[in-house]
């Protein structure tokens, strides 16, 4: 007589560990993957800001003042004069050549109409097709005139005798001083790299969740997994999770690590809090993949659902354009995204310094997923028993 | 067997790949999920997030500690803006803190006492603003706001204290402005808009990884079929055709079929969300060519590492967002090191995001583009002899399976 095979919660771990064990896919989807993506951000961006934008000058003047204003173009740390064409039309073309993002054009005959005061005008352009060297250039190119004007001004008003002082209050009666809180180096990277790497994660968890439990529906080996459990559904999903929970958390601790630790970005907030976050963070993902799967228990609709999502979350997450923004019916999407919850915590919390207490809502968000999740899991039940595949 | 034979030959193996890959593209829902409905549905999708264009009406708050007529003006310049909205007044700095963290409001203007005073007195008035740093564009719309403020409040201040020196005389009869004035001119994406940035760029990025990852779920298919075969042959593939033909077959399948697409993506798209397009149709399609080609191929040469149809997902659909910041229009290229620039140079959709923009949104022409053309015709070339490389191995491999079978 055979002895009867061991089931339940161990017997059921043991099986998950020798089936990842046989696929390279999951050492490649689980970890690979997300920790590749936090690298490649943090080197792609190490940056921070893209300054030095290259552009040119178009000097249609050719007098001392000219020049005094592209010795000014010339130590704008926003921008790098690549050099001077000699009329808009071969400025624009490096333009639409990608070799510069933006020229600056003085008139002719600028200097005698300044001192005149016949009021020239300076133009400049900058090729907004690329958003963030366009802005860098425009903010270059704007202090640059404004400047440029106050500086003929300061001229006259000097021979006239006004003083300095006096001056400051005349030319620019009210300055507005700007602080850049939590990020005074109008750093880039410290917010972009997270919130990609935390999607790209969010993506990967999403996909290898739904890898695992569809493979035994297409491999017809779910109702064994079953039979492994002694058929009782959360111990199956239970010892087929928890593993790669453990993974997941042992990856996300290592992107951390990675940020906070060899980047030195800046944590004003809790990192234990960020990286309870991160925890809650997994778990949702994994409770999202799970409910995808148990509306949706065939591959390849699973697979494309959690793809289309995992997706567009980089968009509708709110990294880059700010979900208050947009249309009503699309914001709602991002409160969808365990990322977008995960995002706000990172901002508020360790990027701006706001006290926990002021993000506790966005944990609680997390700590829904895995429970609207267990609510489906008898339709998934009913298809692991009757393994139907439809490539 | 003669050069015309041999030709004739080639041209009906190839004739017969494509016939067959039409049967299985069409005969594949997963697959057509890629072709047809990412294509279709992403663009606008993407569109429907970015559509409204600019981030205006930002709340901030205001901690006036001057309380007079000069400051309730500055408020009200503030709040005239566009892209700022006064949320509330706070007492003090540390209830305006309290307001930011709970995210009512991205930014605070504080008025010192001496506001008033120092205007009054013809000294330069500081105005401290103090702005939430966790979005870009929120920032940059508050940056560009303010120093609108500032210089409209100039040009209101200045004559009046000008009126004072001796420089009114200069200027008499004439209206006081500022000696020197300056415009400004956004090229390509004139409305500064969020939307009319990035989509132009995404949808090639779009037609790329959409293809690419139709093929993968092919070839990974196509593995396992082999796997199940007793002489490791796909049944449903043409067995008979040699790498060459059978690369030149499915590429041409994959780029007939994407022509409508692209008509679509290039075209309709922009039209439907009024997005800006000025270039020339003829000059953007030429272009767009080999960026199907090299695609296909690319796709092609990555489904050697599709072990089974699941692949696809696993593999590719991140390396899209990587490739978004390697193809130079989230992130710029001077700023990028010299090992990702490397990298990116191998990805069509570097060469061909560049060069669609410039067409599209600048209104360059082909030969202006040239360098971005031959770059994505060299990747087409490049790719062509990987792909071949990818199938013959596969044939071998069969061959080698059948083999050890008898």
């Amino acid at each position: 007589m055979t002895q009867k095979p061991e089931t339940g919660f161990m017997a059921g771990l043991r099986r998950e560990f020798r089936r990842m064990g046989r696929s390279r896919a999951y050492l490649f989807g689980m970890i690979l993957v997300p920790v590749l993506v936090a690298v490649t951000f943090m080197s792609l961006l190490s940056e921070g800001l893209p300054r030095r934008v290259p552009t040119m000058v178009v000097d249609l003047d050719h007098t001392p003042l000219s020049r005094s204003v592209i010795r000014n173009l010339n130590s704008n740390e926003m921008i790098d004069l690549v050099g001077e064409a000699e009329s808009y039309d071969a400025a624009l073309a490096q333009v639409r050549r990608g070799d510069s993002f933006g020229f600056f054009v003085i008139p002719a005959d600028f200097q005698k109409d300044a001192l005149s005061l016949r009021t020239p005008t300076l133009s400049y352009y900058t090729n907004m097709t690329y958003f963030v060297p366009g802005t860098l250039a425009f903010k270059g190119f704007k202090t640059i005139a404004v400047s440029v004007s106050g500086g003929v001004v300061k001229t006259a008003l000097q021979d006239l005798g006004v003083g300095e002082q006096t001056m400051a209050g005349m030319l620019q009666p009210v300055s507005i001083d700007n602080y850049e809180l939590g990020n005074p180096w109008m750093n880039y990277s410290i917010y972009l790299t997270p919130s990609f790497a935390i999607g790209a994660f969010a993506l990967m968890i999403l996909l290898m969740t739904v890898y695992s439990i569809t493979m035994e529906i297409k491999d017809g080996t779910s109702p064994e997994w079953l039979e492994t459990c002694g058929g009782h559904m959360p111990t199956a999903l239970m010892s087929k999770m928890l593993p790669h929970t453990a993974i997941y958390i042992a990856v996300g601790s290592m992107i951390l690590w990675l940020f906070f630790g060899v980047g030195h970005f800046p944590c004003h907030g809790s990192l234990l809090w960020l990286w309870i976050g991160m925890v809650l963070f997994v778990v949702a993902n994994q409770g999202l993949a799970l409910f995808i799967v148990c509306l949706l228990p065939n591959p390849r609709l699973s697979f494309s659902i959690c793809a289309l999502f995992g997706i567009l979350t980089f968009s509708f997450a709110g990294f880059s354009f700010p979900v208050e923004s947009m249309y009503g019916a699309v914001g709602v999407f991002s409160w969808l995204a365990p990322t977008r919850y995960l995002f706000l915590i990172y901002i508020n919390n360790a990027l701006n310094g706001y006290s926990v207490w002021f993000v506790r809502w966005w944990f609680v968000a997390l700590m829904a997923f895995p429970v609207v999740a267990a609510l489906g899991t008898q339709r998934l039940k009913k298809a692991l028993e009757h393994p139907v595949y439809v490539p | 067997m003669g050069l015309f034979r041999k030709t004739c030959h080639w041209l009906s193996m190839t004739g017969r790949v494509f016939r067959n890959e039409w049967k299985l593209v069409l005969g594949d829902m997963g697959v057509l999920l890629f072709f047809v409905a990412l294509p279709l549905v992403y663009p606008i999708a993407y569109t429907l997030v970015y559509n409204p264009e600019v981030v205006d009406n930002i709340r901030i708050a205001v901690v006036d500690n001057s309380r007079t007529k000069e400051s309730r003006e500055l408020v009200r310049t503030v709040d005239a803006t566009p892209a700022l909205e006064v949320y509330d007044y706070a007492s003090d700095l540390g209830e305006a803190k309290k307001m930011m963290a709970e995210t009512k409001v991205y930014g605070v203007l504080e008025i010192p006492a001496d506001y008033t005073r120092k205007i009054g007195r013809g000294e330069q008035a500081h105005v401290p603003f103090y702005a939430d740093m966790s979005l870009l564009l929120r920032f940059r719309s508050e940056m560009a706001a303010m120093t609108d403020v500032q210089m409209q409040m100039s040009s209101k201040l200045m004559p009046v204290s000008i009126d004072e020196t001796p420089l009114s005389a200069l200027a008499a009869g004439r209206e006081l402005s500022l000696p020197v004035k300056s415009e400004s001119h956004f090229l390509g994406d004139t409305e500064q808009g969020f939307a009319s940035f990035v989509i132009p760029g995404i949808i090639i990025l779009i037609l790329q990884q959409s293809m690419i990852l139709g093929i993968c779920l092919i070839g990974g298919t196509s593995r396992e079929r082999r796997r199940r075969d007793p002489q490791g042959l796909d049944p449903k593939a043409v067995n008979e055709a040699g790498p060459w033909a059978t690369i030149w077959g499915k590429t041409l399948c994959y780029t007939v079929f994407y022509l409508p697409l692209v008509v679509y993506i290039t075209r309709i798209v922009p039209e439907m969300f009024s997005l800006p397009h000025y270039g020339s149709p003829v000059q953007y399609l030429l272009f767009l060519l080999p960026l199907l080609l090299s695609s296909a191929f690319l796709g092609l040469t990555l489904v050697y590492f599709m072990k089974e149809r699941e692949s696809a997902f696993i593999i590719i659909v991140f390396t899209s967002v990587i490739f978004l910041f390697l193809s130079g229009l989230t992130w710029p290229h001077y700023a990028t090191n010299r090992f990702w620039l490397w990298i990116s140079d191998l990805i069509p959709a570097t060469w061909g995001v560049d060069g669609f923009i410039s067409i599209n949104n600048n209104g360059a022409t082909l030969a202006e583009e040239s360098t971005n053309y031959i770059a994505l015709w060299i990747l087409t070339a490049v790719y062509m002899f990987t792909a071949a490389w990818v199938y013959r191995k596969i044939a071998v491999s069969s061959r080698l399976k059948a083999l050890r079978k008898d």
